[in-house]
């Protein structure tokens, strides 16, 4: 059993200062991959710091498997970390690393030995590796060894600092999946720090997301990307991020430019514009040939298209709605204006820039928040 | 949630950072204290014996010891034309020779930051007189190079119409400084250079792409670029000039007169001629109220040029 | 001006300007080279005059015009081998002996400014370095009583004692610049391993440390070995040093130049080499660590 728990933890660095950590409830199954993902600044470290010993807990408390480690130094907690830079000790080899906790352990050599080289191979680290030193290995090299070192030591807990961010982007993608995989094969807890919301909803079970210190939303990535408790959530998760504007409130509706959306009844009262937000993909292109309206409900949004970003499989277009360059005769691509919007279309053929295109949106798919709290106003 | 609140400025409650323990605290303190207490008792008591003895008249080749006499050693210092000379000759040649340090040191870094074949060796040569003990340069500048009558100099300045010109005799202020410089110039090159090789590459080429000179290159993106160099070798080369004391004691002993007697070498002969612990003692602690004025304003720059690389 | 002739060039006779700017660049080349070698042969002259002198009998030594064809010779060297023993020994003592304590003083104090800092770390370094500021010189009356009173008149425990304060605050901002580059990451990692303190110096400190400690150690030899002043004050006979043996070899009267440049050649020789081996730790040490 090596569940986590965070319960009203928190972490200040000086007297009166703003909470890098601020009361955190946490709770992290056993087996679990979690994700802790935010802005830099939001705390994710500090929690992850905090879990590990290297940072104090100034009030509430962290639990490892049950026992309260709040006062419990690093090396007494079981737990083994992955760092951003890797910190292998330079003048040690490759299997002096990985063998370095266990020998303070006082673990005889030759079962050392064989964690070491079990874990190289988990790892697909060459037998002939393990002589080297850190200096003489690669970027992708070093962070398996760093892997290899949290691996050998059989922890309750892994806890990875953004152990990606140094390699190139091919390399991520591909050690994402490995140490998803490797994961899954251990079955130990494991909790890791990033700030990439991709990296997040692509390897946690659960996905924790904090800002400024708070923890905004906890849950599966499909709960965070299609049900986000607030602004925040909403504009954080998913790629491309979700269009956000704030419109004004007319005939129980939010107004945008040439349409009503409807929107959940119970809206608070006293306010008198809401910020909606709505999907990319949620915005659907409708042309001469395809003017099928999928749901009679679906609101029609016009405007031309100032930007084309091609993906391949499909296409984002920049869309400027008509009404919002200041009311101008066609709009020139490029005035000022309110933001474009963004919506995500077939690959094959897109309009080209200039192009005045409708888009279509079923008011089912269009989430709106408090503009004063950024809450998630819900049906 | 994310509700935006603003926390009531007074806030007894929450959470505060956890404070060290005491034992914490000492057990970081302890790898400290013996650097600590050593720099103390040996660099501050003889300054406190120092203030003591200002205030007694003691000369330590008389019998008798020592006895209060007020402030009279300190009038005495005040009113030592010796003295105030000294003082303004110790600025006025620690300012001439560190302004030409930077100056030729500058140049010199600039020569060797280029590539040319046997950079190494006359890196090398030109950083050979800071390493030569400054009592073995001295005496060498003081004999076999600038002595009237078989001195190396003459000889090759002959041609220029020099005569057997008695330097330190003569010259005796700009000589000394000329072998202060030359002793010095290395260091401050060396550390111009680390600056000159420490600028980014990339910054050069766009500038080329820019279309801005050589000069205007060096003037633009370089001299900004050495400045905390240059501070601290300001800084530092002044610590080490001003207390240039085996140059003067072996080239000139501060003569001719006392065309050459800076501040140390006044403290020196007080003690070691005139036997005056009072006097010296009183002449000590104006130099260093003097001195912490300074170095007051010294300690703030080398605040802002180390930009200190914070501690864990 | 500059700026626009190359485009006309390049649009009317592309071949030539290249030719002439390589043409140039060479010339320019051989006269950086000739320039700098010039200036490094006159800033090395007097070092290599005294060499050169050292190698002279003493009738050759004192001549006009000077001379610079003569058949080398040895004696004054032996000479001074035969003279300087005492002296090279007291330097040797108190430098070796100076070094090793500011190392056993400073590797500690180091540490607690740097990897696991007191609170005041800042305002222990500026104490530090603030006793580099104050001139030694100005005590060196009272210095004189107070060692004269403790019976360590010329003795070299006086010059080990001094001089290890002279370098401390040299060594500690020098050594804390070489404990600041290891990652903290690596340190917690070590913490995370279960190293203790201990081990935490031993096995991830030391090894990123040693070459500085080394070039640590060399700075504390030239300016132990190099040092005059003290010696000067506080020794006679008994713990007098190099520099004092190159004063005793100026005598009242008659004939010395070969003899002196012998013994200064012989003072100086090792210093020199020890720099020129460790010409980049010189910089990095000079400037207390602040140049890497």
């Amino acid at each position: 059993m090596a569940a986590v728990t965070y319960s009203k933890a928190s972490r200040v660095y000086a007297k009166g200062a703003v909470p890098a950590v601020d009361t955190l409830d946490l709770g992290i199954k056993d087996g679990e991959f979690m994700v802790l993902v935010g802005p830099s600044g939001s705390g994710k470290t500090t929690a992850l710091r905090m879990l590990a010993g290297l940072e104090p807990v100034d009030a509430g408390r962290v639990e490892i498997g049950g026992a309260d480690v709040s006062g419990t130094p690093p090396k007494d907690r079981d737990i083994a970390m992955v760092f951003q830079n890797y910190a292998l000790y330079p003048g040690k080899t490759v299997a002096e690393n990985m063998g370095f906790a266990l020998k303070m352990q006082r673990v005889p050599k030759p079962e050392r030995d064989r964690r070491v080289r079990e874990a190289a191979r988990l790892l697909d680290l060459d037998e002939s590796m393990l002589d080297r030193k850190p200096k003489q290995l690669s970027g992708g090299q070093r962070q398996r060894v760093a892997m290899g070192r949290a691996i050998v030591r059989e922890p309750k807990v892994f806890l990875m600092d953004e152990p990606l961010s140094n390699l190139d982007a091919k390399l991520r993608v591909h050690t994402r999946g490995q140490i998803a995989e490797l994961q899954r094969r251990l079955g130990i807890t494991t909790v890791y720090v990033t700030h990439d919301q991709v990296e997040a909803m692509t390897m946690g079970h659960r996905v924790a997301v904090l800002s400024g210190g708070r923890l905004q939303q906890c849950g599966t990535p499909r709960e965070l990307y299609d049900n986000p408790v607030n602004q925040f959530v909403a504009g954080f998760i998913g790629s491309p991020a979700m269009n956000l504007r704030t419109a004004p409130l007319a005939d129980g509706g939010a107004l945008l430019p040439g349409t009503v959306i409807p929107l959940p009844p119970g809206l608070p009262s006293g306010l008198s514009e809401v910020v909606v937000g709505i999907r990319p993909e949620h915005l659907r292109l409708t042309t001469k040939d395809n003017p099928g309206i999928p749901n009679g409900s679906s609101r029609l949004l016009s405007g031309h298209v100032i930007l084309v970003e091609e993906l391949g499989a499909d296409a984002l277009l920049h869309v400027r709605l008509d009404g919002d360059s200041g009311g101008d005769s066609g709009g020139v691509p490029g005035e000022r204006g309110g933001d474009p919007v963004v919506a995500r279309a077939e690959g094959r053929r897109p309009p080209s820039p200039g192009e005045k295109v409708t888009l279509s949106v079923d008011p089912a798919d269009v989430l709106a928040f408090h503009p004063g709290t950024g809450a998630r106003i819900a049906a | 949630m994310a509700v935006l609140e603003q926390a009531p400025p007074t806030a007894p409650a929450g959470p505060r950072p956890r404070a060290m323990s005491a034992r914490e605290k000492w057990s970081r303190r302890l790898p400290l204290l013996p650097a600590l207490l050593y720099t103390i008792i040996v660099t501050q008591v003889p300054f406190l014996v120092m203030i003591w003895y200002s205030f007694q008249s003691y000369y330590w080749n008389e019998p008798g010891g020592s006895w209060f006499n007020g402030v009279s050693n300190y009038a005495h210092v005040f009113t030592d034309p010796d003295f105030l000379n000294a003082i303004v000759r110790t600025v006025t040649m620690t300012v001439i020779a560190v302004l030409l340090t930077v100056i030729i040191g500058t140049a010199l870094a600039v020569l060797l930051d280029r590539k040319f074949p046997g950079r190494g060796v006359v890196r090398t040569l030109i950083i050979t007189p800071f390493l030569v003990m400054p009592a073995a340069a001295a005496l060498i500048w003081q004999g076999p190079m600038l002595d009237p009558n078989f001195g190396l100099l003459n000889y090759l300045l002959a041609p220029f119409g020099v005569n057997h010109e008695a330097w330190l005799s003569n010259h005796a202020y700009g000589t000394v400084i000329v072998v202060m410089v030359w002793q010095w110039m290395p260091f401050m090159m060396l550390i111009v250079l680390a600056g000159l090789q420490s600028q980014p590459g990339d910054v050069l080429e766009a500038a080329k792409v820019d279309g801005a000179s050589a000069w205007s290159t060096f003037r633009e993106l370089t001299v900004p670029h050495l400045r905390p160099y240059l501070e601290l070798g300001i800084l530092l080369g002044t610590i080490y000039l001003v207390t240039t004391f085996d140059q003067i004691r072996l080239m000139t002993q501060g003569g001719p007169g006392t065309q050459t007697t800076t501040l140390p070498y006044y403290l020196y002969e007080k003690v070691n001629y005139a036997f005056d612990i009072g006097g010296s003692a009183a002449a000590g602690v104006v130099t260093v109220v003097l001195t912490i004025i300074v170095a007051s304003f010294a300690l703030r720059m080398f605040a802002r040029v180390f930009q200190f690389e914070e501690a864990r | 001006m500059t700026a626009i002739a190359p485009v006309d060039n390049s649009n009317t006779v592309p071949a030539v300007p290249t030719k002439s700017t390589s043409g140039k660049a060479v010339a320019r080349k051989t006269g950086l080279t000739l320039g700098a070698w010039i200036v490094g042969l006159i800033v090395f002259l007097p070092i290599g005059w005294m060499v050169i002198t050292a190698f002279k009998p003493e009738s050759a030594a004192e001549t006009w015009p000077p001379r610079f064809t003569f058949s080398p010779t040895l004696s004054e060297f032996t000479i001074v081998f035969s003279g300087m023993g005492p002296y090279i020994t007291n330097s040797a003592i108190a430098t070796i002996g100076s070094t090793i304590l500011v190392l056993v003083l400073g590797l500690p104090a180091a540490y607690a400014l740097s990897v696991r800092p007191v609170k005041r770390w800042r305002d222990g370094l500026f104490f530090f370095i603030s006793t580099k500021m104050l001139p030694v010189v100005a005590a060196i009356g009272p210095l004189y009583i107070l060692v004269l009173r403790t019976g360590l008149l010329d003795s070299i425990w006086a010059l080990i004692i001094l001089y290890a304060a002279m370098n401390l605050p040299l060594a500690i901002w020098m050594l804390r610049s070489f404990m600041l580059e290891v990652p903290s990451e690596t340190l917690e990692a070590a913490r995370l391993d279960g190293a203790g303190r201990i081990r935490e110096i031993t096995e991830v400190i030391m090894p990123v440390v040693s070459p500085g400690l080394v070039s640590t150690a060399l700075i504390c030899v030239i300016f132990a070995w190099n040092e005059l002043f003290l010696a000067l004050n506080l020794t006679v006979t008994k713990a007098a040093t190099m520099p004092m043996f190159l004063i005793s070899s100026v005598p009242q009267e008659g004939l010395y130049i070969a003899h002196l440049s012998a013994a200064a050649t012989v003072a100086s020789v090792p210093v020199i080499i020890v720099g020129w081996i460790a010409q980049r730790s010189l910089v990095r040490g000079l400037s207390m660590g602040a140049i890497k």
